[in-house]
């Protein structure tokens, strides 16, 4: 997360010539390889799957870009959708059974977006108001918020929706599933918050010199705050998706790996404290899943075969770093 | 001298480990026993030399997560590959060739982080991905329950054991010993020499410490080789104690052991921590464990009190901070060196 600001212009259009350069590599090798991967079969698959990472992913960025880390978000997106779920079963069971769809789909997203922002301001008063480290912080409310929806569920899984709630994630326009439109429209809202308004500007300013941005007559605390309330209800988004995908809520989705994989984009997509480009986010995660889908079909019936994409990935990010060195001296030359 | 322990940070968490334990008791007596002692000890064995290695890590102002991939690579690999040619003797062999594994892990991981300038969590993301993908691409993707012959008893070597009332039979396991002797070690490392001190000195100013002539390379190298060492030999402790080997072996667990090593009074910004108190919040969390199940909290409930006991204890010292710049001094000063 510490990095030089010199060349920083030319090397943030390196890293989108360099993720792109890799993206169309990787379609062009498994276009070739095999031929079931260019179909509409297996490009509506990704697009069911990715959505989810990919707003995950946006949620830790901004919290990177301002110098910290949201270790929480996948707890968040668990809790949001758990909440939502026992809201709409429990609180309001008339919704579930009426049959009214549109109804239903509002209050959930109008329950976990409240979750989220709750979530958000209990990260953003620890690390703002008490200076907790954000690692920490976040590491402490992961812990409570899985404990919360634990509490509640008694660890079971959240199930018995109606249809209607799988309408999110079975609706698609051309061929192309919604969750893919909310994913690019959540990108396109969070790029412009980021690079066209004060709140983006004062975001980036804190991120690259917190005390410059203090002395400027940046209230650091209050950014600090609205970053991580939009970290947080950004993963609850994620947290309608999942649960829309799965027709269920729990506390164990993603456990194991959601987070890491969050981050893993992030340094991959070259976010820093102080810069991030929702463009190259996007451009990774869309690598990520060609990865995983491509050698899931090259691979179909080798044993451990579902694992082999978590090795690429870690010697692809592993690359990237030699590479932004070697692009880096050259820079300083 | 008193006054400094008082306000040292390994003397807050032994506190609050004594004020738990008397809540506890008071509540539950059947605490106060030597099984107790002994359970928490056990316990905590695993945890503590993987902390240890971590710590390393944290004094010089990095975090690592991929450390409880080393240990899953040094005790899931040298396991398979035992058990491919038939292995059967004792667990020695084992550990010679996890801490060699261990070894090689780390020192790849040091050798990316200096060469190629990479932050060390960074690094840890790719290792820890790579690692776990590759043993169970590679080496196995199963669960393994064989034991070999030589090493079947190992779970229940105990140095001493005593009977209770309430647990029957209680023993205090033998590989006690090896947190001892690698505590003291690492101890005697950070505290009496030359690369301990550069340890110390990158982490509280990593600019600082390269121009008082501290090779910062070679020493994070090392830290990388020390915490490769530990924690395959942690794996391998950890596979013979509960009695099989599985690829994803610590995979969920290293939050907590980063969090373990905060809560024994290391500085998440480098700098400042120790042996004692590691160990101390090692057995601090094992505790907050026990204390729920033994106080009647129910399962469901625990990772939240969990959860929100961490949220006080991180707050504490960030709410100190502050009152003291409020009352005593407008410049931020280190407690100690």
């Amino acid at each position: 997360m510490k990095n030089s600001n010199v060349g920083y212009k030319s090397t943030i259009d390196k890293q989108t010539l360099l993720l792109l350069g890799i993206f169309t590599i990787l379609m062009v090798f498994f276009g070739f390889v095999e031929d079931s991967f260019l179909t509409n079969r297996s490009i509506s698959s990704m697009a069911i799957q990715l959505p989810e990472m990919g707003i995950l992913s946006l949620a830790m960025m901004i919290t990177v870009m301002i110098g910290g880390i949201n270790l929480s978000v996948n707890a968040t997106a668990n809790l949001s959708a758990v909440l939502a779920g026992l809201f709409v079963l429990q609180v309001v069971p008339q919704l579930a059974t009426d049959g009214n769809g549109g109804a239903l789909i509002v209050t959930i997203i109008l329950v976990a977006l409240l979750v989220g922002v709750l979530t958000g301001v209990f990260n953003g008063f620890l690390v703002a108001y008490l200076n907790v480290p954000p690692i920490l912080a976040t590491l402490a409310s992961m812990t409570v918020f899985t404990g919360i929806g634990v509490g509640l569920t008694k660890g079971q899984t959240v199930t018995g929706f109606p249809d209607a709630l799988g309408m999110i994630s079975s609706q698609s326009v051309f061929g192309i599933p919604l969750p893919f439109f909310v994913f690019v429209g959540v990108s396109i809202v969070t790029h412009v918050l980021l690079k066209y308004t004060t709140f983006g500007f004062k975001t980036r300013m804190l991120g690259t010199n917190p005390t410059a941005a203090k002395f400027s007559g940046i209230n650091n605390k209050s950014i600090t705050m609205k970053v991580y309330v939009m970290s947080s209800m950004l993963a609850s988004i994620a947290g309608v998706l999942i649960m829309s995908r799965t027709m269920s809520a729990s506390n164990a989705y993603g456990t194991a790996t959601y987070v890491t994989l969050t981050i893993l984009i992030g340094v991959l997509a070259g976010v820093i404290s102080g810069k991030g480009s929702v463009i190259n986010v996007f451009i990774t995660v869309l690598i990520l899943q060609v990865i995983s889908t491509g050698f899931h079909m090259l691979l179909a019936g080798v044993k451990g075969s579902a694992f082999f994409k978590d090795f690429v990935w870690g010697i692809l990010l592993i690359a990237i770093f030699i590479i932004n060195y070697f692009s880096r001296s050259r820079n300083k030359e | 001298m008193l006054k400094k322990t008082i306000k040292s940070n390994e003397f807050i968490t032994f506190s609050i480990i004594v004020l738990l334990s008397l809540i506890i008791g008071i509540i539950n007596p059947a605490f106060f026993s030597l099984a107790t002692v002994f359970d928490v000890l056990r316990a905590s064995i695993v945890p503590s030399i993987m902390a240890f290695g971590l710590l390393l890590v944290i004094i010089a102002g990095g975090v690592d997560i991929s450390f409880v991939a080393f240990a899953a690579l040094g005790a899931y690999g040298t396991h398979m590959l035992l058990l491919h040619y038939g292995y059967q003797g004792g667990i020695l062999l084992y550990y010679i060739i996890a801490c060699a594994i261990g070894l090689l892990a780390g020192s790849l991981s040091g050798f990316i982080i200096t060469r190629f300038d990479v932050p060390m969590f960074d690094v840890s993301l790719a290792t820890f991905t790579l690692w776990y993908g590759f043993i169970r691409f590679f080496i196995g993707s199963a669960k393994n329950f064989q034991i070999p012959e030589g090493a079947v008893g190992y779970y229940a070597k105990f140095i001493t054991t005593v009977k209770d009332p309430f647990v029957g039979e209680a023993g205090l396991h033998i590989s006690v010993i090896y947190v001892l002797v690698i505590g003291v070690l690492i101890h005697i490392l950070l505290k009496y020499t030359t690369l301990g001190r550069g340890i110390y000195a990158i982490g509280g100013n990593k600019d600082v410490a390269i121009r008082s002539g501290f090779n910062v390379r070679r020493i994070i190298l090392i830290i990388y080789m020390i915490l490769g060492v530990l924690s395959a030999f942690a794996g391998v402790t950890q596979s013979f104690l509960s009695r099989h080997f599985e690829p994803t072996l610590f995979m969920t667990q290293n939050l907590d052991v980063i969090a373990a090593v905060i809560l024994g009074g290391a500085s998440i910004n480098g700098g400042r921590g120790s042996v004692l108190g590691t160990f101390l919040g090692v057995v601090l969390m094992q505790l907050i464990n026990r204390a729920m199940v033994l106080t009647g909290i129910t399962v469901e409930w625990q990772e939240l009190v969990i959860g929100l006991v961490l949220t006080i204890f991180i707050s504490l010292p960030a709410m100190r901070d502050r009152i003291n710049k409020k009352t005593r001094h407008p410049v931020e000063i280190p407690d100690e060196i």
